[in-house]
């Protein structure tokens, strides 16, 4: 392996990695240049280390608050690495638009797999570098105040080995996932769909798993587990840490080597699933023969026109094809079981409060992201539609319906889930449907508003959609929207009587306001919009 | 049926577009002919109401494209430079998507859309994904959906590009037919000078945002003062591009 070669590539990959996310990539300015995220890395841990010194150095209690806390912190800070680069990575490394996933010069140029997934792990690891900086600046001025800064080091430099732990399974990932499409020569429909099911379970259940409240539920298991967990190369640094601690060094280290080895395993493994099952060119799908002019007749019935018909078809395609349309439909589902599971069999009189709330926050969410990247997901293509004889208002009424079909859908099903995990009447159903239904349409027309105004077209690995500040925009009013609907609609059914009745009515305000400003803004924004072509 | 009138057009202080004046007539190609960047696309947008002109105004068949361009869209077809088409349809989808945006007869579609697909060999092919096509299928995608809803004016903006010696003379006799029997107007813009002078009637050309020459390439020549030449030392004198000796000899070291 030329590492010099690696080093080089890594630095390539880092680059597109910064500049990917930008709209201006200026390879001149410091935002444009690899050495940034070193230097986000040091300010952060700096920053951090900091601030947490300051805040903890009058108090005089602090070993006895602190130490047990760092006593259980820190041998799981390696695990935390790799976590954070697993689900982050098979999250947006591996739902990249597939016309640049292929990174196809790498597959011309002299390179071996093994310095290939040795460089684009280096830049994936380097990438996420900074969610480590994040944790070890607090930890790292906690320790040296309770006298464990030698651990310190240890951690930090196993932390280091988790994200390239990580960045190697997100590799292996990467090149299994290639062929599942054209598995047993299925290139179809049943291929494109076993593809797509396949990343969306892998990613849930990586998020399921490393999502802090199962991390915590694991972690009572490595407890159960005992001396089991030592045979399980994953809590090999969880292991040389803790035993660093107990003051058993000799041990520990030998936990270090492993863990080191190990992940010199992962990359010879990465790099031979890479040998075994990287494809060079796009893997064809063939589709049944296409029936041309087929009646859209749902969508002829909701009043739509056969041309805004087809754009709502073709927006539903969108959906389940594109790869990197994946991490929408997860944020929505993750979020979801991670509540129900807490909260299931709750019967409280907090359960239906609670069911309004998880339900309508889930489908009013959805809804809320699909609207505000409807318009950017057309990316150049949109100028398809611009050349169309349709209006704007027609391409605004065919968006709504491709994003609340979807959002009403998963609102109907966590309705019913709500209701059965709940406990609730029918009366109580019916109710959690009305008014999760409510908050999702007004945070379809509020997400739509944004996007006629703030959609980004950039062609790039990872489409942001909609520009980064509208979005933090979108999301705070959004989620401002969906609660000023849900809980007062929530308390509605709890109180009853008088205040239930004001409940109500606050809830069908709000939503009424939302839902006015938000279509009126809307239709200006399409109508402005399609004045003239925004790239 | 094309009526281009004193059309401006400017992107902050760059001035892409400055008083273009030109017409297409009913069954002519005309050639739309420049340097990158001489402002050939953007005025092409601009027919299609895809860019707002400054000033100056852009009629088809009547309709003015500031004030009625619904109407003026349905009498086009359009092949932009760079195609981007939705490519996780299949072709055969895309095609129909893109006739129900054109209101084509559903009676009329499979026919016409089968008849281009075996004429630019894309039959068999339009079952997958677009994404899976080569740079040249794309293309011939494009420029079937700019001919499937029977256009009275055609906007082609490189056509040819990325397509094989066959699909491109299938392409150009198509677009020869459809002007001396249907009357259809073209607008085409390439750099391969040898299509312009082969296929163009009427040759339009625009640099740095102004028509510096218009006529037929007989009358660009004598323009140029360079009868019996081809139109490439024309373009090249036109544009005032002509001596480029030094150019080629210092790449050539």
């Amino acid at each position: 392996m030329d590492l010099h070669r690696v080093g080089r590539l890594a630095g390539v990959l880092v680059a597109s990695q910064i500049r990917a996310g930008r709209s201006t990539s200026d390879p001149r300015s410091l935002f444009g240049r690899p050495f940034l995220l070193g230097l986000l890395d040091i300010l952060l841990f700096v920053t951090l280390f900091g601030l947490t010194s300051v805040a903890v150095a009058p108090n005089p209690r602090l070993s006895t608050v602190a130490l047990p806390l760092l006593l259980t912190a820190l041998p799981f800070i390696p695990l935390y690495a790799v976590a954070t680069v697993l689900v982050a990575g098979v999250m947006f490394e591996l739902t990249a638009t597939a016309k640049f996933a292929g990174s196809d010069a790498v597959n011309w140029l002299p390179l071996t797999p093994g310095e290939y997934v040795a460089a684009s792990a280096t830049a994936i690891a380097y990438a996420y570098s900074p969610a480590l900086a994040l944790i070890l600046g607090p930890i790292a001025a906690l320790s040296l105040a309770v006298g464990l800064g030698g651990s310190l080091v240890l951690v930090a430099a196993l932390g280091v080995v988790g994200l390239f732990e990580g960045a190697f399974l997100v590799e292996m990932v990467r090149s299994a996932t290639q062929r599942i499409g054209s598995v047993g020569g299925r290139r179809g429909r049943v291929a494109l769909v076993a593809r797509g099911a396949a990343l969306l379970l892998l990613i849930l259940a990586l998020q399921l798993a490393f999502n802090p409240v199962f991390l915590f539920e694991s972690l009572h298991g490595l407890a159960v587990l005992g001396s089991l967990s030592a045979f399980i190369p994953l809590f090999w640094a969880t292991h040389a840490v803790t035993l660093w601690l107990a003051g058993d060094a000799a041990t520990a280290l030998v936990f270090v080597g492993a863990q080191v080895a190990f992940t010199g395993v992962l990359l010879g493994l990465a790099a031979r699933l890479r040998v075994r099952y990287w494809v060079v060119a796009a893997t064809e799908f063939s589709f049944e023969a296409h029936e041309y002019a087929r009646r859209h007749a749902f969508l002829s019935a909701l009043g739509l026109s056969a041309a805004e018909a087809s754009i709502v078809t073709k927006d539903f395609h969108g959906l389940t094809r594109r790869r990197e349309m994946l991490p929408m439909l997860v944020v929505p589902i993750v979020i979801l079981i991670v509540i129900f599971v807490e909260d299931a069999g709750s019967s409280t009189a907090l359960a239906s409060i609670w069911a309004v709330v998880i339900v309508g926050w889930a489908g009013g969410f959805l809804a809320l992201l699909l609207a505000t990247t409807c318009v950017g997901q057309e990316r150049r293509a949109l100028q398809t539609l611009f050349a169309a004889p349709i209006t704007g208002r027609s391409v605004l009424r065919a968006k709504t319906v491709s994003v609340l079909v979807p959002a009403l859908f998963f609102t109907l099903a966590t309705s019913l889930a709500g209701t059965v995990l709940f406990g609730l009447s029918a009366t109580e159903s019916v109710g959690i449907l009305v008014v999760s239904s409510g908050a999702a349409v007004a945070a379809t027309f509020l997400g739509l508003a944004f996007a006629a105004r703030y959609s980004d077209f950039q062609e790039r690995p990872r489409p942001q959609y909609l520009r980064p500040g509208p979005m933090a925009g979108a999301m705070i009013s959004g989620v401002a929207v969906l609660f000023g609907v849900l809980v007062p609609g929530a308390f509605a059914f709890s109180a009853g009587g008088s205040p239930g009745l004001e409940a109500a009515l606050v809830c069908l305000g709000v939503a009424a306001v939302a839902l006015g400003v938000g279509l009126f803004s809307a239709r200006t924004g399409f109508d402005r919009l399609f004045r003239e072509l925004p790239f | 049926m094309l009526e281009v009138e004193r059309f401006t057009k400017s992107y902050g202080p760059v001035r892409a577009v400055s008083e273009v004046t030109f017409s297409v007539p009913a069954g002519q190609i005309v050639g739309l002919l420049g340097p990158n960047g001489a402002g050939k696309s953007t005025t092409m947008k601009a027919i299609l109401g895809l860019v707002r002109p400054d000033s100056g105004s852009i009629r088809v068949l009547g309709h003015d494209v500031a004030i009625a361009p619904i109407e003026a869209k349905r009498e086009i077809g359009y092949v932009p430079e760079s195609p981007s088409l939705y490519e996780f349809l299949t072709g055969a989808e895309y095609l129909d998507f893109i006739s129900d945006l054109y209101g084509l007869d559903p009676s009329t579609r499979t026919g016409r859309i089968g008849q281009f697909l075996r004429g630019l060999e894309l039959a068999g092919h339009e079952n997958s994904l677009i994404s899976g096509y080569s740079q040249g299928m794309k293309q011939k995608v494009a420029l079937i959906a700019a001919l499937v809803h029977h256009p009275r004016l055609l906007i082609l903006d490189e056509p040819l590009n990325g397509l094989d010696p066959r699909s491109a003379h299938v392409v150009k006799e198509v677009l020869r037919s459809l002007t001396r029997n249907d009357g259809v107007g073209v607008l085409f813009s390439t750099h391969v000078l040898e299509i312009a002078q082969a296929i163009c009637d009427h040759i339009i050309i625009l640099h740095r945002g102004s028509v510096v020459a218009s006529g037929t390439v007989e009358a660009l020549r004598d323009r140029a003062g360079l009868a019996g030449s081809g139109l490439e030392d024309v373009f090249l004198s036109l544009t005032g591009t002509g001596d480029l000796s030094d150019v080629v000899q210092a790449l050539s070291k």
